[in-house]
């Protein structure tokens, strides 16, 4: 024990003299999460639009204070002809318009039907169909309320809950996915790099003559990272929680658990790597397109798993973070319990128990 | 018991032999030396013996034990010195050393007696960060952290590479008190002129020994008359040299040149003298010298060329 307790030591030794390192280590989280929060967000808020009134009555009036109220939109321009809307598309820098139809009152209350058209600026797909769900909302929204006082039978009723985040708010996934990123560049990238800097620079074999056993050598030089690492972590909850109100619905403890299994399962990725390589460099390089990459692609993170060919969808069961943000996306939105949590965590146990056991192996291999 | 014994040693990276039959014995408690050129195989030869390599075959015992079975034994009875530094260059030398101690669950002052020639010299630089030292502080450092656990067996590789003259010089100093403690010290080294620090060499060339000799005793093998020479024109004579059809060997030495005669050493002297003014080259203090270890493995080289 005193052998890993001085190895601990000396490794705690390199991180503080490293004063660059550590900064980066602790700083990257905190800049991640803001950017992530305040700049990739999937929500829009006052896009500028054009309402062609062609009927003027009180209910078009009455649909263009719901769509002004509503917070997503703002009204810029009133045009009077289908070609002055495409005037504002050029050069107002309008996203969307709609074309309120003539008689828009009288067809509402008489026919219980009415067409408005809605034009969207498609040349930004994603903004278009953000806006386009908008506008449909606060279309059902008007609608729900007009039969509401007209007391007359609805022509259309639509109802979408949006279970376990009402607000669509984009936090909810990027912050799952931003812990699993800072773990996987802390823990397995930093511990895979330490290792191969000992095998480097030649003070693996120094070590390996001693008769110290190799597994503390290897945990020695891990927990350092993973303690960091779930400082990062920590450090993102906080932010998040207090920033962007993110809630933490399961027990903090289980979520705090599944962290530090996550870490152990991305500190065994670096190990193993780590032993596959010969210099720092092929370490880095080896983490960032095996491990990082398959982290941001095959994750779930940013790009929805079940959209993806089976085989890359088999490809992301055998990396870890598909598993982990699952998990900690349970236990922070959906509040899930250890009962529902229980054979991701194995799955990650047990990615990092083999991987360990063989690389452990691997690294006293006199070749 | 021999401390080391190797017979018939091979190794081999993919196509490249980087050692061929090699086989040699030290005794306990002798100070033995492997000299040869970058690329001989001797670093390779420390490898396998320190237990980090595995020989493709040959039989070596190290301290009686089995190099293979017993791996884990030897290694709490050696100490090694790789020839890269390869300690903690961020860590001070203190730290440094105390880390080692604990690895082989040693301590300082436990062996204070066996290191304190090397500590008394580097204490006052104890604070300071290992990358920091001059190369020849690394090294006393390198050697104090392979000597923490009193080890029986010592491997040195290429210590004195990279050191000023004065530094090599203590250093050779601290490993003849170091054998006086009952340590074997198995040492490699391109200087030919350490070599007669040894108590017995190796001469090692292209994975294969050549000669195995007390220095004292391979000097005395020489078998040519040698004779040294000055001259500003050394490369223009090196160039011509072969015009000159004499039973000889020549090479140069430093700024000198020198050549071994084999057969009449007066009848090839006057030969070479009229060759010289016949090619108007203009030298001075052309004398006989004694041999050194570089004069006598580039003989043995020699031999084994035209062998």
């Amino acid at each position: 024990m005193k052998e890993l307790m001085t190895i601990l030591r000396k490794e705690f030794i390199h991180i503080l003299r490293d004063k660059v390192s550590l900064f980066l280590v602790l700083a990257i989280p905190i800049m991640l999460t803001l950017l992530f929060g305040f700049t990739i967000s999937t929500e829009l808020r006052n896009a500028k639009i054009s309402v062609l009134d062609l009927s003027k009555d009180s209910q078009s009036i009455k649909l263009i204070e719901k769509i002004t109220s509503s917070g997503y939109f703002q009204v810029i321009s009133l045009p009077e002809s289908e070609a002055a809307i495409d005037f504002d598309f050029k050069n107002k820098n309008v996203k969307i318009a709609i074309i309120i139809p003539t008689q828009f009152e009288a067809s509402l209350t008489k026919e219980k039907n009415a067409d408005i058209q809605i034009i969207n600026d498609v040349s930004d797909l994603n903004v278009a169909s953000i806006l386009n769900n908008y506008m449909q909302a606060v279309l059902y929204d008007f609608i729900a309320d007009f039969n509401e006082n007209s007391s007359s039978d609805a022509p259309v009723e639509i109802a979408t809950k949006m279970q376990y985040n009402p607000e669509m708010n984009s936090v909810y996934m990027f912050v799952p996915g931003i812990i699993t990123l800072i773990m996987i560049i802390v823990t397995a990238l930093m511990s895979s790099i330490t290792l191969s800097r000992e095998v480097e620079t030649g003070s693996m074999r120094m070590l390996l003559i001693t008769p110290v056993k190799k597994i503390y050598v290897v945990f020695g030089k891990v927990i350092p990272y993973m303690i960091l690492s779930f400082i990062s972590t920590i450090i993102i909850l906080v932010i998040s929680v207090l920033v962007f109100k993110m809630p933490i619905k399961g027990s903090l403890f289980l979520l705090l658990f599944l962290c530090i299994v996550f870490m152990f399962t991305a500190a065994s990725f670096g190990l193993m790597i780590s032993a596959l390589v010969k210099t720092q460099l092929e370490a880095m390089m080896v983490t960032m397109m095996g491990l990082f990459l398959p982290t941001v692609l095959l994750s779930g993170f940013l790009f929805p798993l079940d959209n993806m060919p089976y085989f890359f969808q088999l490809l992301a069961d055998i990396f870890p973070a598909k598993w982990f943000i699952i998990a900690i996306k349970d236990v922070m939105i959906k509040g899930s319990g250890f009962a529902e949590l229980w054979l991701y965590m194995l799955i990650l146990l047990g990615m990092a128990i083999v991987l360990v056991t063989i690389s452990l192996t691997r690294i006293d291999k006199r070749r | 018991m021999q401390a080391i014994e190797i017979k018939q040693l091979n190794k081999s990276y993919r196509a490249i032999k980087a050692i061929e039959n090699i086989s040699f014995s030290v005794a306990e408690g002798e100070l033995f030396g492997l000299v040869g050129p970058d690329g001989a195989g001797k670093s390779t030869i420390f490898n396998i013996l320190a237990t980090l390599l595995k020989p493709d075959a040959g039989e070596v015992s190290v301290l009686g034990l089995d190099l293979i079975k017993d791996y884990l034994k030897i290694r709490r009875k050696i100490g090694y010195l790789p020839g890269i530094f390869s300690l903690y260059p961020d860590l001070t030398v203190e730290e440094n050393l105390r880390f080692f101690a604990v690895m082989y669950k040693s301590s300082i002052k436990e062996n204070m007696k066996l290191i304190r020639p090397l500590w008394d010299q580097l204490s006052a630089f104890k604070k300071r960060p290992a990358g920091k030292l001059s190369g020849g502080m690394k090294q006393k450092l390198a050697l104090c952290c392979a000597l923490i656990h009193k080890p029986e067996l010592l491997f040195l590789d290429e210590p004195t590479t990279g050191v000023d003259p004065v530094s090599r010089k203590e250093f050779w100093d601290i490993l003849n008190s170091i054998q006086t403690q009952n340590i074997t010290v198995l040492v490699s080294t391109p200087y030919m002129d350490e070599a007669s620090r040894c108590n017995r060499i190796a001469l090692i060339q292209n994975g294969g020994i050549i000669k195995i000799e007390t220095p004292q005793q391979i000097v005395l093998d020489f078998e040519g008359e040698l004779f040294s020479m000055e001259t500003s024109e050394i490369f223009h004579l090196l160039a011509i040299m072969e015009k000159c059809r004499l039973n000889c060997n020549y090479y140069p030495y430093g700024n000198h040149l020198h050549i071994a005669f084999y057969g009449n050493k007066a009848e090839l002297l006057t030969e070479f003298i009229q060759f010289l003014d016949e090619q108007h080259i203009i030298y001075k203090n052309l004398e006989a010298i004694n041999p050194s270890i570089e004069d006598c493995f580039i003989e043995l080289i020699n031999k084994k060329a035209h062998a």
